[in-house]
C-alpha cells in the first residue's frame, strides 16, 4: 500500500513532470520547424552521394572489373572489339538488385564509372529499373575516327610490311622489279 | 422548479436571469415569424427540429474538421514539423475535407465473421449520442436548441452513451484486438464517470445551477471576469481533476487505451475503415469540444468575457451582433481547451490500464470528493460573510 | 491483479508437457486451461519493431505466456558470406542491424583483419572508425529512445530523436554517400578520407547534442507516467542476465559492469578508456528494481552522452594521415579462423570468419546481439499486463533484421 507521503508525492510528481514536458513541447511549438517541404525545397546533396550510376562511356574499356567487383552481379556489359576501340552493345545496371554500395566504383582502372546524385527510382514497371548506362549505342565519334585511323595505319603498316616482304622476296628473286614499293603509298586516305 | 439547495445562498436577482426555463430558440423564432394559420403546429415544430439538426450537424462537422486540422498542425509544430501544407493552399486548410472525401470513397469493408448489424449501427450510436449531447450546447444567450435546467446532466448522460457504441464496435468486429479495446473502454469510462461528475460538483455548488446558460450568466460580473475558477478555492483543483477525467472520457492520450495503437494495433477501430471509421473520429473530436465547452461554461465564464461585458455596458444586449460575440467567445475558450488536450496528448506517454484504474478510483475520486467538500464549505463561509 | 500474477509461473517449465508439433516446435499453449485467449502479436504489429511475431496467451489483460517466433526477415546473410569475396560481403553486413551499420562494418572488418597479421591499420583510419562507430551508436540509441517512447505512447520524443539522428545521417552522407547502409568501414581502414570541414561539423554536433540530451531526459525518461510504466516491469536479475548470455545495455541495465570496449578492447578503446574519456553507465535500480525496463532505457540514454565523450576525445587526437592500409584490390586472406566481438549498440556483435587462404570465406558466422537478447522475452512476459509486454519488447531494443539475418 502507498503511504500518505508517497500518495501526495505521486500527485506532485505527475503534475510537475507533466508541466516540464509541456514546457519542452510548448517551446518547440513556438520554434520554426526543421522539416523541408520536399518537392519544393531540397536539401543539398553531398558530392559523395551514392545515387544512380553514370558512366563515362568514352573512357570505359570494357574490362569487367566493375562487374566482377559487384557483390550481386548486377552490372552486365557487352561490346564488340574493333582493335582497341569498342562498339558498345549494352552496359546495363539492374537497379532491382543494386544496393548502392559503391564497390563497383573503386576497382575501375579508368575511373569512369561514378555514382551520381540522382536517387528517385520510380517507375511504372519493374523492367524499367534495368537501366542502360550507355549514352550512345555502337561507337562514339571519336572512337570511330580513331578506329579508322588505326585501321588505316594498320592497313598502311600491313601494306608496307607486305611491300617490304615483297621487296625482300623480289630482291631475293628478282632485283629488276622496283615499282612494287611505290604501291604502298596508295593506302593513305 | 424549486431551486437547488445551493441556490438559496445566492442573491435572488441573479437567479432571476432565467426568465424562460425550457424551450427552443428556433421554435420561438419560427413562431415569431408567424407561419400561416393553416399549417399545423406539429409541422412547424418538426421544421424547427429539422433546422436544429441541420445546424447541429453542420457545427459538429465543422468542429471535427477543424479540430483534426488543428491537431495535425499543433502536433506537427510541436514535433518540429509543419503538418499538412498543400491541400487548399494556405497551410493545408482543406486537408481534412480532402481526407473526408477520400474516406467517403473508400470501399465499405465488413470483416467476415463480424456481427454485421452491430458492426454497422455502432458508429451510428456513437455519433447519435454525441449529437444528442450537443443539443444542450447553446450557441448564444438567445439562440439554443434546447434550454434545459439540467443541461449538464443531459450532456454527461448522453456523452457517456458513446461507450455503448464503442463496446458494440469492439464486440462486433470479431477481432481480439478490438475486443481488448472495447473492454478497456468500458472499464475506463465507468471508472472516470465518478470523478468527472464529482469534480463538476464544485463549480455547480459555486454557481448554484445546472443550466449552461444560467451558469454563464452568473459569471458576468467583475468586467466579465467573475469566472467560477476565481471565485472558489476548490475550483482550480476541481478543474484539474475534471480535465483528467475528461481526457479519459474522450479517450484522448494519455488515456487512449481503447485505441492504444502501439499495443492494440488500433483497438476497437482495428476493423473499421472508410466513413464508419471517420464517424468514430468525428465523435472523438466532438466530444473533446463538448468537454471543453463544459469546462468553459462552468469554470471559465461561458459567454462572458471583457468583450461581452463591454458590449453589455454599451447597451448592446440581445440581437445578432451580441450573439455572435458570445458565440465567438465561447468557441475561443472551447478551442483553447481543445488545444490544451492536444498539448497534453503530444507530451505524455500512455498510462497502463491498472494505473488508469488506480488513478480513477484511488486518486481522482477521493480528491474530487475533497474538492466538493472544500467548495461547499467555502460557499457556506462566503454566504455567511457577505 | 497483482495477487493474481503470482500464480503464473514462467511460461515453459521443463517438467511441463508440451505438445510437440511435427516440425519439432514445442507448442505449449494447448496444455493449460482453455479460458486463455491466444493473440498473435505480429508479424504486422506496431510494437514488434519489424516483422516479428509474439504468440501471446492472455487472460484478459494479463499475459500468461509468450513465445517469440522469428524468421520472417531471414535472408541467409551468413550463407551469402560464404559465396562472395571478402570485400563483397561488406554491404551485406550493413543489412542485418540496419540501425547500426557502421558497427557491423567495423565488426566484420576487424574479424577479417584479425586473419591478416601483416596488415597495419593507419591511426587516422582507426580514429575515424571510432568516431563513426560512436556516432552510429548514438543514432541507434536515438531510435531506441524514440521508438520506446512510441511503445509507451509518447509520440513527440520520437520526432526529436529523429531530428538529431537525421543530422548524424547527414554527417554520414557527407563522409560516405549513404544514409543508412554505409559500407564505409572496410577491411584495412575506411573507404574515404573525411571531407574537409567534416570533423568540425562533428564537433558542432557534439555541442548541440549535449544540450538536447538533457531535454530528452526531462521529457521522457523522468516523466512520471513513463517511470510508472517502466519501473518494476520486466526485471532481469543479474543471474538471469548471465544465464541468458545477455550483452550490451540489456546486461548493463541489470547492473553488471561489462562492456567489450573496455573489457575485450579492440581498436584503440583501451587508450580512450585509460585517458578517462568515458564511463560505462550501469543500471542502478534508481526508480524501481534493478534490471527493470527503466534501467535499460536509462543505460541507453546515458550511453549516448558517453559516446559523445569518446567522439570528442578522438577529435582531439586525430591527425592527418592515410586512411587505408596496404590492401590489395582483391583481398586474399591467409588461412585461419578468427572471432571478433565488438560492442554493437545492442550488445556483442561477433563475427567469426574462417579462411582457407582464398578469396572467399569458408565460413562466415554472425553472433547477433538481438537474437540472443530476445530469448529472455519468453521468461519476462508471463505475469505482466498486455501493455507491459509491449514495454518489455521495446526495452530489449531488437532489430529484427539482425535476429533473422
Ligand atoms: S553499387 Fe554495388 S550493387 Fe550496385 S552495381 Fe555497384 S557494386 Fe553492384
Ligand atoms: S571497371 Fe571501369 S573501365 Fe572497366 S568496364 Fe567497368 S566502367 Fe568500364
Amino acid at each position: 500500500m502507498v503511504s500518505t507521503k508517497e500518495y501526495f508525492q505521486n500527485v506532485w510528481d505527475a503534475l510537475k513532470t507533466t508541466a516540464i514536458g509541456m514546457r519542452i513541447t510548448g517551446k518547440y511549438l513556438m520554434q520554426k520547424p526543421i522539416t523541408v517541404q520536399y518537392p519544393d525545397e531540397r536539401l543539398p546533396i553531398p558530392d559523395r552521394y551514392r545515387g544512380i550510376h553514370y558512366l563515362e562511356q568514352e573512357k570505359c574499356i570494357n574490362c569487367l572489373a566493375c562487374a566482377r567487383a559487384c557483390p550481386i552481379d548486377c552490372i552486365e556489359m557487352d561490346a564488340i572489339r574493333h582493335g582497341k576501340e569498342l562498339e558498345w552493345v549494352a552496359f546495363t545496371l539492374d537497379y532491382q538488385k543494386c544496393m548502392f554500395c559503391e564497390l563497383c566504383v573503386y576497382p575501375c582502372p579508368k575511373d569512369c564509372i561514378h555514382m551520381g546524385t540522382e536517387f528517385a527510382l520510380v517507375t511504372y514497371d519493374r523492367s524499367e529499373l534495368n537501366h542502360d548506362l550507355l549514352s550512345f549505342q555502337g561507337m562514339g565519334r571519336g572512337a570511330r575516327i580513331r578506329m579508322r585511323e588505326a585501321q588505316a595505319k594498320k592497313a598502311a603498316k600491313e601494306k608496307a610490311k607486305a611491300a617490304a616482304a615483297a621487296k625482300k622476296a623480289d630482291t631475293e628473286k628478282d632485283a629488276d622489279e622496283p615499282e612494287a614499293a611505290g604501291a604502298g603509298t596508295g593506302g593513305d586516305e | 422548479m424549486t431551486p437547488p439547495l445551493a441556490l438559496t445562498a445566492l442573491p435572488q436577482e441573479q437567479v432571476a436571469t432565467t426568465p424562460n426555463p425550457g424551450g427552443n430558440a428556433l421554435l420561438d423564432l419560427v413562431n415569431k415569424i408567424g407561419p400561416p394559420e393553416w399549417i399545423p403546429d406539429w409541422i412547424v415544430a418538426l421544421h424547427a427540429v429539422g433546422a436544429g439538426v441541420g445546424i447541429l450537424i453542420g457545427i459538429v462537422s465543422l468542429i471535427a474538421m477543424y479540430s483534426v486540422w488543428m491537431e495535425r498542425k499543433v502536433s506537427g509544430h510541436m514535433q518540429c514539423r509543419l503538418g499538412p501544407m498543400y491541400a487548399g493552399g494556405w497551410h493545408g486548410w482543406a486537408q481534412t475535407i480532402a481526407d473526408g472525401v477520400k474516406l467517403l470513397m473508400k470501399e465499405d469493408m465488413i470483416p467476415t465473421g463480424a456481427d454485421r448489424v452491430l458492426f454497422i449501427i455502432a458508429p451510428g450510436i456513437v455519433l447519435a449520442s454525441i449529437f444528442g449531447a450537443l443539443v444542450a450546447f447553446p450557441i448564444s444567450y438567445d439562440f439554443y436548441f434546447a434550454r434545459m435546467d439540467l443541461g449538464i446532466f443531459m450532456i454527461l448522460a448522453l456523452g457517456s452513451t458513446t461507450t455503448i457504441g464503442v463496446i458494440m464496435a469492439g464486440w462486433a468486429s470479431n477481432s481480439k484486438w478490438s475486443l481488448y479495446g472495447a473492454m478497456r473502454e468500458a472499464a475506463q469510462v465507468i471508472a472516470y464517470e465518478i470523478p468527472l461528475g464529482l469534480a463538476l460538483m464544485a463549480p455547480l455548488i459555486t454557481l448554484g445551477t445546472f443550466s449552461l446558460l444560467d451558469a454563464s450568466a452568473l459569471q458576468s460580473d467583475w468586467f466579465g471576469m467573475k469566472w467560477a475558477i476565481f471565485t472558489n478555492p476548490a475550483n482550480l483543483p476541481a478543474f484539474v481533476i475534471f480535465w483528467i477525467a475528461a481526457l479519459a472520457e474522450t479517450k484522448r492520450a494519455p488515456f487512449d487505451l481503447p485505441e492504444a495503437e502501439s499495443e492494440l494495433v488500433a483497438g476497437f477501430l482495428t476493423e473499421y475503415s472508410g466513413i464508419r471509421w471517420s464517424f468514430f473520429f468525428m465523435e472523438e473530436y466532438a466530444a473533446m469540444f463538448l468537454m471543453s465547452v463544459i469546462a468553459a461554461m462552468f469554470w471559465f465564464g461561458g459567454f462572458e468575457s471583457p468583450a461581452t461585458w463591454a458590449l453589455r455596458s454599451a447597451g448592446v444586449e440581445g440581437g445578432i451582433f451580441f450573439g455572435a460575440v458570445c458565440f465567438v467567445t465561447l468557441v475561443i475558450k472551447a478551442f483553447a481547451g481543445v488545444f490544451l488536450m492536444m498539448w497534453l496528448r503530444w507530451t505524455l506517454p500512455r498510462v497502463r490500464i491498472d494505473q488508469v484504474m488506480t488513478m480513477g478510483y484511488k486518486y481522482l475520486t477521493p480528491l474530487a470528493l475533497l474538492c466538493v467538500l472544500i467548495a461547499a464549505v467555502s460557499e457556506a463561509v462566503k454566504s455567511l460573510l457577505f | 491483479m497483482v495477487e493474481q500474477t503470482q500464480e503464473y509461473k514462467p511460461s515453459i517449465q521443463p517438467s511441463e508437457e508440451g505438445r510437440v508439433l511435427p516440425s519439432g516446435e514445442r507448442e505449449f499453449f494447448f496444455d493449460v486451461s482453455t479460458s486463455d485467449l491466444e493473440v498473435n502479436m505480429g508479424p504486422q504489429h506496431p510494437a514488434t519493431h519489424g516483422v516479428m511475431r509474439v504468440l501471446l496467451r492472455t487472460d484478459g489483460e494479463l499475459v500468461t505466456g509468450a513465445q517469440p517466433h522469428l524468421g520472417y526477415l531471414h535472408r541467409g546473410a551468413e550463407k551469402i558470406g560464404e559465396n562472395v569475396e571478402w570485400l563483397q560481403y561488406l554491404p551485406y553486413t550493413d543489412r542485418y542491424d540496419y540501425l547500426a551499420a557502421m558497427n557491423n562494418n567495423l565488426g566484420y572488418s576487424l574479424a577479417v583483419e584479425a586473419l591478416m597479421p601483416g596488415l597495419e591499420i593507419p591511426r587516422r583510419a582507426t580514429l575515424i572508425r571510432t568516431i563513426c562507430a560512436e556516432l552510429n551508436r548514438i543514432a541507434s540509441h536515438l531510435i531506441a529512445f524514440g521508438t520506446y517512447g512510441l511503445d509507451i505512447g509518447a509520440f513527440t520524443p520520437f520526432f526529436y530523436a529523429f531530428r538529431e539522428r537525421e543530422w548524424i545521417q547527414a554527417l554520414f552522407e557527407k563522409i560516405c554517400g549513404a544514409r543508412l547502409t554505409y559500407s564505409y568501414i572496410r577491411i584495412g581502414g575506411v573507404f574515404n578520407e573525411a571531407p574537409p570541414g567534416w570533423l568540425k561539423e562533428v564537433e558542432h554536433f557534439c555541442d548541440v547534442f549535449e544540450e538536447k540530451w538533457k531535454e530528452y531526459y526531462d521529457l521522457l525518461a523522468l516523466n512520471h507516467i513513463f517511470v510508472m510504466r517502466t519501473k518494476d516491469i520486466g526485471v532481469i536479475t543479474p543471474e538471469m542476465a548471465y544465464d541468458f548470455g545477455l550483452t550490451g545495455p540489456m546486461l548493463r541495465g541489470s547492473g553488471i559492469d561489462f562492456d567489450l570496449r573496455r573489457d575485450m578492447p579492440y581498436m584503440d578503446y583501451t587508450e580512450i578508456w585509460e585517458a578517462g574519456a568515458y564511463q560505462i553507465p550501469l543500471g542502478s535500480g534508481e526508480k524501481g528494481t534493478l534490471g527493470d525496463c527503466w534501467d535499460r532505457f536509462d543505460v541507453r540514454v546515458k550511453e549516448m552522452i558517453e559516446s559523445i565523450k569518446i567522439v570528442r576525445y578522438c577529435l582531439g587526437v586525430i591527425e592527418p594521415g592515410p586512411v587505408l592500409g596496404d590492401v590489395p584490390k582483391v583481398i586474399k586472406v591467409p588461412p585461419g579462423e578468427a572471432y571478433v566481438g565488438i560492442e554493437n549498440p545492442r550488445g556483442e556483435l561477433g563475427h567469426y570468419s574462417h579462411s582457407d587462404g582464398g578469396k572467399v570465406a569458408v565460413r562466415c558466422r554472425v553472433r547477433g546481439p538481438s537474437f540472443v537478447n530476445l530469448a529472455v522475452l519468453e521468461d519476462l512476459m508471463p505475469g505482466t499486463l498486455l501493455a507491459d509486454s509491449v514495454a518489455i519488447i521495446g526495452s530489449t531494443d531488437i532489430v529484427v533484421g539482425e535476429t533473422d539475418r
